[in-house]
């Protein structure tokens, strides 16, 4: 697999987990677990952020596999 | 009238005294009660069987005992209640019989408790040797308490500096086969939401005996069909062991690569990742 791939692929899965975390944090009454839950969420936006930056240089730089 | 009416009329009569006697005297647990509080249950029972069967002559003469042991213990415990010196009366005190490790031999003989009463107590308590007890005090209801030493105390989250996440009480969504709404609009859900996630495990409602929603949101489902094996959610431990795999790859990447922006960003990434990891691990995993 090329490198944007793999990274396509980290970035896939982040995402997943954002959602997850995004529903836990909907979901959850407690003020203390709701709080740990938007923060993390909010780290976890600032790393898909870095990636998805990347990953525009990455295709740049191959646009043979660009969107794949 | 036959006698058996009047029989039964006076049976019913003593049922229903008694039976609001009962309600009256308290929701006390049975196993709490003192020994003076069996001596009156038992009381109560005897005159009551007495009366309805009639072996007390004229229910004139026979209501009044009754009425005193249903209506002493009343006004006793109301009395105790607000003063302590009739509820020491009343209760009994509770008696120290191990302090600071050692076993105090003359509140035994006071009680009275022979040595083997105290360690056959003891053992009920899962306590084999008596030095293991820091504190030990006979309740008023004749049940040992037991302090364990520091060292010997099971260990919890706190004594491991573990930290745990909070949880709160799963609802109970689906008691035998019937949805639940009030748990559900506690929880801040509806009934579609509960057949969406029923349709997305592939249940019918109808084939539901319990389910329960924790405090993110995940249902767990038992069958009435005990054949089929229905697996439990692991969102959570996906979830976590997503974000450690995620934080592997950033780790790699910062390696592999060889502009230096890019390796800053992910080693950036990584870290932040690896924060997450430690702050959400108590939610996640405990």
């Amino acid at each position: 697999m090329t490198v944007s791939g793999q990274v396509k692929q980290t970035l896939a899965s982040l995402k997943g987990a954002r959602s997850t975390l995004e529903s836990f944090a909907a979901v959850e009454e407690n003020v203390e677990a709701k709080r740990a839950y938007t923060e993390n969420l909010q780290r976890l936006d600032r790393v898909i952020d870095g990636i998805e930056k990347r990953l525009q240089v990455l295709e740049y730089e191959e646009p043979q596999y660009k969107g794949l | 009238m036959p006698e058996w009416t009047i029989a039964f009329i006076r049976a019913t009569a003593v049922y229903l005294l008694v039976f609001a006697g009962a309600r009256w005297l308290g929701k006390r647990q049975l196993a709490q009660l003192t020994l003076f509080d069996r001596i009156t249950v038992v009381a109560i029972g005897v005159v009551a069987g007495a009366l309805s069967l009639n072996l007390a002559g004229s229910l004139a003469s026979a209501l009044p005992p009754l009425v005193v042991w249903i209506g002493f213990p009343i006004a006793l415990f109301y009395l105790s209640i607000k003063f302590k010196t009739v509820r020491d009366l009343v209760q009994g005190k509770e008696t120290v019989l191990i302090n600071h490790g050692k076993v105090l031999d003359d509140k035994l003989l006071e009680i009275p408790m022979s040595a083997e009463d105290l360690l056959s107590q003891l053992r009920r308590k899962k306590v084999f040797n008596f030095a293991d007890v820091e504190f030990a005090m006979l309740e008023p209801d004749g049940e040992l308490s037991v302090f364990l030493k520091k060292d010997k105390r099971p260990v919890t989250a706190s004594t491991l500096e573990l930290k745990v996440g909070h949880e709160s009480v799963p609802q109970t969504v689906i008691m035998d086969g019937i949805m639940m709404d009030e748990p559900l609009t506690a929880m801040g859900l509806n009934r579609r939401w509960l057949h969406e996630e029923l349709e997305k495990i592939g249940v019918a409602p109808e084939n539901v005996f319990l389910a329960q929603v924790d405090s993110v949101g995940q249902l767990y489902v038992d069958l009435f069909d005990d054949a089929v094996h229905l697996p439990q959610p692991k969102t959570k431990e996906l979830l976590f062991v997503n974000l450690k795999k995620a934080q592997a790859d950033c780790e790699l990447y910062a390696l592999a690569t060889k502009d230096p922006s890019a390796k800053q960003m992910y080693t950036e990434a990584a870290g932040l990742i690896a924060e997450m990891v430690v702050d959400l691990a108590p939610l996640l995993k405990r």
